[in-house]
């Protein structure tokens, strides 16, 4: 065989300077703020408009009414006119998307640069006078308790949901399904769904625009789009604050014959407006950011208990939660995690290494320019800023901060912020192999779900 | 829409290399195609082609394990890779400082890859892969179907019959030997195309590209795939699977025309007609008028070496009657085509499409190793907003009757079980 020849090892020169894109804020007269991002090259526009009309503010008993507006809003002006909508929308290449979280009701708008007007005219006729119709918004109660039943048969969105059952007070929205459960959903009506729209004030709004939009007056067609949309009713209830509980739990969602387990260990962490939120991201990462984190390196790469693992911060509303989730083989369960109880504790017991905390900040701050190249990922990223009441510069700050990270730094936030002590460890798998093992822990007493 | 220029080369070992200049963000994206995936893999060794890009992050003759993702981790690259039915890729976007680095490690790997095999590490990756398959298949509700209906719609034996995810048992017959010979065989240097796009400079980086991968050997020639083709199907062979799912459901497969000719992309144009999105008319048919299905959507998956693929799937209660409603809009698209308003649609979503492949510069350097391995041309990845525009509504109702008609596919109907 020929012989392989082989160049050395090159030394990287320093990292390429790259700013996150800069926003400029404007005003609909009477209606939303505006951010508007000039992205050159990017051809395909991003339009996010998020609304002040999250979950947090239902009513008592409308548990999933702002998910099944975002849905019926997609219908369009007529009964039954969801298709029309959709066809208009996709002869100009466009696509609309609504949805909502505890935070806010976003309404996601795509379309080539090309014809980003016309698109913002039709979404402004939606916004005007959506139907909201009884008979779609009984089509669409049906097909969201067709969700909930794939929702709790699929193993990740079966923990997050139990996650948040046990975490937070059961009075606390964020305790509660953002779409609702089966009992509330049911009673939902179109009359529940036009009221709940009726009651979003447009001056609380933002829009966000990105894209190659240079040379083109798009504060002017926002204004003319959005011009008209008025608010019709009482003001929406404040949402609640009630804070999450940490406690040392185990709670298995029973799921007989599940050949994997799948894990959800959480804490609840300050939420973005707290200092230590970057430290924290550089600490999920090292934890389970990668393949090469404290996590993986043992769960996946020595022990091969998991496809991955991987570790992040849920943004919630007025908290985060540090969260570590993945699925492990059932027989390894236990195991599984009493490796990853250890490893989430060695930052109180071992520190964090230089290039560990290198490595992560480059991981965040370095991958940003990939991770925010298109249009889409920068008006998402400064809608929810918005939404959440951070400031256009969070995105800007936030990267400065993962930066400005050291090894003592993190391990502080980290240990300070996350008590080991007291994780809530979800497992969604087969009660009747992964119990024992569960309870021969020692970690918590361990309680048993129906799925 | 503005095509930009392509700068090619092909290294005296064989490596076809594309750069393509894109200087919006200061990135590097770097993407190799193999052309090699699971209709490669023998009988009694399906999985290989996965399996093997597994071992491709355990380290290489110069790189130690652990060492790829720790150096790309430590370099704020997006990486990865993935394996299909006929080809497995890698990547990585690095910042554009980086791209030399993102180079030696490809090199590396494609020149020296069998030196840090060892049984440890295939052990520890098959034991993951098993875990792949678990958590994305076999413990996902409906998560078989896909590999389900291929079994279907393929002969025994046939290369597309199994997925690449591959089974179980031959996941854990396979040993270290497999994995040396499966390297030899495929990886070689005139069996890959290297697409580099980004902030770069075309002349400095095919000076680099010549310098990390020039002196890997070309090897062997790569051996003769075993024919792919099959025509349109013929009669619903249908399949009940007994699963613990949440809701009855309707799965279908159609073969459509192999990619690279006109007739797939009039094909791919009825399918999104029929079924592509909320504004379809399996959509509108199925969930907002009849209501029979809370959910339907159809998708292709287009195939160079074989037929493209139709998927069509549909949660409600009543499969039989999915079934039936879905043969009579297949024969009323097959015998109307489609209306002048929906092939506009069509096409401006193909174009939306394209924009969407290409926009960044991972998504276009996969674009132009995927043309040019597949089809020998790079710049066919620009054509495709004006191959979409060239096609006719008479072309794609011909597509319809003649691969989607009525009657004619592969189906599991999974029953569901009570609420």
């Amino acid at each position: 065989m020929t012989e392989v020849r082989l160049a050395e090892r090159p030394v990287p020169g320093p990292f390429p300077a790259w700013e996150f894109p800069a926003a400029v804020s404007g005003q609909v007269p009477s209606g939303p703020g505006t951010l508007r991002c000039e992205l050159p090259g990017r051809r395909l526009a991003a339009v996010r408009l998020v609304l002040d009309a999250g979950a947090g503010r239902e009513g008592t008993g409308q548990d999933g009414v702002a998910t099944m507006t975002a849905r019926a809003f997609l219908e369009g002006t007529q009964a039954g006119g969801g298709t029309a909508l959709t066809n208009e929308f996709e002869r100009l290449g466009a696509s609309l998307f609504a949805s909502a979280d505890l935070t806010a009701l976003r309404i996601a708008l795509d379309a080539p640069v090309t014809r980003l007007a016309p698109a913002l005219e039709l979404l402004g006729e939606v916004l005007r006078a959506p139907a909201l119709a009884d008979s779609d918004v009984q089509r669409l109660v049906n097909e969201r308790l067709e969700e909930i039943a794939q929702e709790d048969a699929d193993p990740g969105s079966r923990a997050a949901r139990e996650l948040r059952a046990v975490l937070f007070p059961a009075e606390a929205r964020a305790s509660r399904p953002t779409g609702g459960s089966r009992a509330s959903v049911e009673g939902l009506t179109g009359e529940g769904v036009r009221a709940y729209f009726g009651s979003i004030v447009p001056a609380e709004a933002t829009a966000v625009v990105a894209g190659d939009i240079a040379g083109t007056d798009v504060d002017a067609t926002l204004a003319a789009a959005l011009s008209g949309w008025t608010s019709s009713g009482p003001a929406l209830p404040t949402a609640d604050t009630i804070a999450p509980v940490d406690e040392a739990r185990i709670v298995i969602v029973d799921r007989p014959g599940s050949v994997q387990t799948y894990l959800n260990i959480s804490h609840s962490v300050p939420d973005r407006t707290d200092p230590d939120w970057p430290l924290l991201s550089v600490a999920a990462h090292v934890l389970g950011g990668g393949l090469t984190s404290r996590l993986n390196a043992v769960l996946r790469e020595e022990k091969g208990y998991t496809y991955g693992v991987r570790t992040g911060i849920l943004r919630m509303p007025y908290c985060g939660v540090f969260v570590t989730q993945g699925s492990v083989h059932t027989e390894v369960t236990g195991d599984a995690v009493a490796d990853a109880l250890t490893q989430l504790r060695s930052i109180r017991e071992r520190g964090i290494e230089a290039d560990e905390t290198t490595a992560a900040i480059s991981a965040l701050a370095d991958r940003a320019p990939s991770e925010y190249e298109t249009s889409r990922s920068v008006a998402v990223e400064l809608a929810d800023a918005s939404a959440s009441g951070l400031g256009v510069d969070y995105p800007s700050r936030y990267l400065a901060a993962v930066r400005a990270a050291t090894p003592e730094s993190v391990a502080r936030a980290y240990t300070s912020n996350v008590d080991t002590d007291r994780l809530t460890v979800i497992a969604v798998g087969d009660a009747s192999q992964i119990r024992e093992p569960l309870e021969k822990l020692g970690y918590a007493s361990v309680t048993v779900t129906a799925k | 829409m503005a095509e930009q220029p392509l700068h090619e080369h092909t290294l005296g070992n064989g490596l076809r290399v594309v750069v393509c200049e894109d200087h919006v963000v200061p990135l590097a994206a770097v993407n190799i195609w193999y052309g090699v995936g699971s209709r490669h893999e023998r009988a009694g060794r399906t999985g290989l082609a996965h399996l093997f890009e597994h071992l491709m992050f355990q380290g290489s003759g110069n790189v130690a394990e652990g060492e790829h993702a720790a150096l790309l981790e430590a370099a704020g690259a997006s990486f990865n890779a993935s394996t299909s039915f006929e080809r497995t890729n890698y990547y990585e976007t690095v910042p554009v400082s980086h791209l030399e680095l993102a180079l030696w490690l490809e090199a590396d790997r494609m020149g020296t890859l069998p030196a840090a095999l060892t049984q440890a590490n295939l052990d520890n990756q098959r034991d993951v892969v098993k875990n792949e398959r678990r958590q994305r298949y076999d413990n996902q509700p409906y998560g078989t179907a896909f590999e389900r209906l291929c079994r279907l719609t393929f002969p025994a034996g046939h290369p597309y019959a199994h997925t690449p995810i591959g089974s179980m048992e031959d996941l854990d017959a396979t040993t270290l030997d497999d994995c040396r010979d499966f390297f030899g065989t495929w990886y070689a240097p005139h069996n890959a195309v290297l697409s580099v796009v980004g902030d770069v400079d075309p002349e400095e980086t095919l000076r680099a590209v010549e310098k990390y991968f020039g002196g890997i050997p070309a090897g062997p020639a790569t051996p003769e795939a075993r024919p792919g083709d099959l025509g349109p199907l013929s009669g619903v062979t249908g399949e009940p699977v007994d699963e613990d799912v949440p809701s009855p459901a309707y799965f279908a497969m159609f073969t459509l025309p192999t990619d690279g000719g006109d007739d797939i992309e009039a094909a791919e144009m009825a399918a999104e007609i029929l079924g592509g999105g909320s504004g379809s008319r399996l959509y509108d048919r199925m969930v907002r008028r009849d209501q029979i299905a809370t959910e339907v959507w159809a998708g292709v998956t287009r195939l160079a070496g074989g037929p493209s693929l139709a998927l069509v799937e549909a949660v409600g209660s009543d499969p039989e009657k999915i079934s039936a409603v879905l043969d009579e809009e297949l024969a009323r698209f097959a015998a109307e085509g489609p209306t002048e308003d929906e092939t506009a649609r069509a096409t401006a979503q193909a174009e939306r499409g394209f924009l969407e492949r290409t926009e960044t510069v991972t998504g276009l350097a996969n674009a132009l190793s995927q043309n040019a391995t597949q089809f020998g041309d790079a710049s066919r990845v620009f054509t495709a907003p004006a191959r979409a525009a060239a096609v006719t509504g008479d072309q794609i109702k011909q597509m319809a009757g003649r691969w989607l008609a009525p009657g004619a596919r592969t189906a599991l109907t999974y029953g569901g079980t009570a609420k």
